[in-house]
């Protein structure tokens, strides 16, 4: 039997989210297809509403907006799918300075 | 990818028991990321250990020659540190044993600082190191093996080990849970005779595959041999750490790579492969 690869990464676990968010770049060409998890450890009412924009790059070090945005709801998790993407992924976007929630971010990935 | 077991080429020297064989080219094949223990909260963590990065497969992709791949294939683990001086990137197997003898580590590996800077950049990286987190009925041991490249711009290319415990700390209340920061930068010692010059070619997107080889023997707690590539050091008065037996640790057999980075510039571990062979009947 042959199945599919299908990894899933903490790309950041309690990590604050405020100000200027960047996920660290994760390196997963292997992989076709890709979804951002957000969830919020804890309640996190500034962040209603917010976006962060899924980003692509051609080295890992220069980003550019894929096109996809995650909105935060009211709910515990949040999330935005991505694929055709090449090599790098990340997440990145300008949240309120005074916001105080913590996150965890899971990069779900498959071949 | 699929899901299939490599055979180990001839390249390695294994004991007559295969413990694992990783090939990347096949996936990450059960290496994770290293998280401190937690009760209750995340927040009852060591504060080293709430962030050593998660392992990705990389195809060596640089800015200015594209993919480089792997020593053989297109694959490579990889750590990554945060750009932040004095961060680790840590992965970890777990595993138990079945025989107390002797074990052998290989692994095909290169090191290298993110290119972020057109500099030769050779002194970016600190340290690279493997370590084993072992337990039979007497002893929790932990053997430290690490390469210090260099440290506040100075080259150091010293191999290192560390028999100096870190002490405990309680993690939350149940008293169940306790831990310890063992890859603190203190309490490294040299092994004796232990520098070596590797091999990091002349910038920073160019990296060469190197080969590095731990012998222990789980009779003895004894750290037997260190070869990196056409090197042997000899272990006289090396030792690993020793903590009394542990309630929940019994037979485990734990490898972990990291890597750490001396500037505010991500440090990169690689591991072409990795094989894990014993030697029981």
């Amino acid at each position: 039997m042959s199945v599919r690869q299908n990894v899933t990464v903490i790309v950041e676990r309690d990590r604050p989210a405020h100000g200027q968010f960047a996920t660290e770049p994760y390196e997963c060409g292997w992989a076709a297809e890709a979804i951002f998890f957000i969830r919020k450890l804890q309640a996190g009412d500034q962040l209603v509403g917010q976006q962060l924009r899924v980003q692509i790059s051609p080295d890992g070090i220069r980003w550019s907006d894929e096109g996809a945005r995650l909105t935060f709801s009211e709910g515990e998790v949040d999330f935005v799918r991505a694929a055709h993407f090449g090599n790098w992924l990340r997440l990145a976007g300008g949240l309120p300075d005074e916001a105080d929630s913590r996150v965890l971010v899971a990069l779900s990935l498959k071949e | 990818m699929s899901f299939h077991t490599a055979q180990v080429p001839s390249r390695f020297d294994p004991l007559p028991r295969i413990v694992f064989y990783d090939d990347f080219d096949l996936g990450l094949q059960g290496w994770s990321e290293l998280v401190g223990n937690y009760e209750g909260t995340l927040d009852s963590m060591l504060p080293e250990y709430r962030d050593l990065r998660p392992p990705m497969l990389s195809n060596g992709t640089m800015w200015d020659t594209g993919s480089a791949g792997s020593l053989e294939g297109l694959y490579a683990l990889k750590l990554a540190t945060r750009a932040r001086a004095g961060h680790l990137a840590v992965s970890i197997k777990r595993a138990t044993w079945r025989h107390r003898g002797p074990i052998r580590l290989e692994a095909y590996f290169t090191f290298k600082p993110e290119a972020t800077e057109l500099l030769l950049s050779e002194l970016d990286v600190r340290a690279f190191g493997v370590l084993f987190d072992i337990q039979d009925a007497e002893y929790r041991w932990m053997p430290h093996f690490r390469y210090l490249n260099a440290v506040a711009g100075e080259q150091r290319a010293q191999w290192q080990f560390k028999r100096q415990r870190e002490p405990f700390a309680p993690i939350g209340g149940s008293g169940k849970t306790r831990s310890h920061f063992h890859l603190a930068p203190t309490g490294w010692e040299d092994v004796p005779d232990g520098r070596q010059l590797l091999c990091y070619n002349e910038i920073p997107t160019k990296y060469n595959w190197h080969y590095l080889r731990v012998d222990l023997d789980l009779a003895t707690r004894a750290m037997t041999r260190l070869q990196c590539n056409d090197r042997v050091l000899a272990l006289a008065g090396v030792g690993p750490m020793m903590i009394p037996a542990m309630s929940n640790l019994w037979c485990m057999l734990n490898v972990a790579w990291w890597v750490e980075t001396d500037v505010d510039k991500r440090a990169f571990l690689y591991l072409d492969s990795v094989a894990l062979s014993g030697d029981w009947a």
